[in-house]
């Protein structure tokens, strides 16, 4: 029998940031990416999961009804994972989504233009404010949006319609460049 | 027009987010006769104006909802999730 290591290899690994006046657009590291369901969307039973994972909004990101996504930049150890398991257990079930979806960062003056010219969904700050999350189609592709300030926002997609979405984003961007 | 879809979690989306699954009928009882569940399975009215449809917000939330339409007018007049829809069995 062959023994060979499992080598990681980012699915957006040789991009480089794009980087302009109106809008940038940066991969983001691999850490983790948790997917947290539980059978009840009560508004409380969210609270008591950011409560005893002590995090914030830009943490724990609203999927829909009684889901969430935990993100993060580090990679989760075994043990670490174990752990949030555990604390989440009581609540929801936890499936840990790190291996299969991938985030990008677009920022700046423009990123709002950028992703209405991929998406319907209302980006205005007065509706989609910091820590709003939602999952929409930029294109064709199925997205989740995270707003992470006033003009950047995290975009999350299934490993293999990374590069699709980035090269598709590149090209949204052109015109701002 | 039924190109936009007033999802009650998401907010206002395109249909293209969305699969539309057909008619939301009230299920029969487990023990309902063979023509009840014939009808409730295959035949369908067809019906000129108000409609009950199962729509899948599948590029969203992944929720199902009943959207009420017209079909003549392709007019919405509102959307719910399924989970919030109280059947009482005919
Ligand atoms: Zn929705």
């Amino acid at each position: 029998m062959s023994v060979s290591a499992i080598e990681h290899r980012a699915a957006l690994g040789g991009k480089a940031p794009l980087i302009s006046t109106g809008v940038t657009l940066r991969t983001l590291p691999e850490g983790h990416v948790l997917h947290l369901l539980s059978a009840s969307a009560d508004s409380d039973v969210s609270a008591t999961i950011s409560a005893v994972l002590g995090c914030d909004a830009l943490t724990k990101r609203s999927v829909s009804p009684g889901q969430w996504f935990v993100v993060g930049d580090e990679p989760l150890s075994a043990a670490a994972l174990a752990d949030i398991v555990k604390k989440v257990k009581p609540h929801a079930e936890v499936v840990d989504q790190s291996h299969g979806r991938v985030r990008i960062a677009i920022a700046g003056a423009k990123a709002t233009s950028v992703l209405a010219k991929g998406t319907a969904a209302d980006l205005a700050l007065n509706v989609f404010p910091v820590g709003h999350a939602t999952t929409t189609l930029i294109g064709h592709i199925a997205t989740h949006i995270t707003r992470v300030s006033e003009d950047g926002f995290e975009l999350m997609v299934l490993r293999g319609f990374a590069e699709s979405l980035w090269e598709e984003l590149a090209e949204l961007s052109v015109e701002f460049r | 027009m039924a190109s936009l879809i007033p999802c009650p979690h998401c907010g206002q989306r395109p249909r293209e987010e969305f699969t539309v699954k057909g008619a939301a009928l009230v299920r029969p009882a487990a023990d309902a006769g063979r023509n009840a569940w014939l009808d409730y399975v295959y035949l369908r009215d067809n019906p000129r104006g108000r409609y009950d449809e199962h729509w899948h917000h599948t590029s969203g939330c992944r929720r199902w909802l009943v959207v009420t339409r017209d079909t003549a007018t392709h007019e919405i007049e509102g959307a719910r999730d399924t989970a919030a829809r109280t059947e009482t069995v005919e």
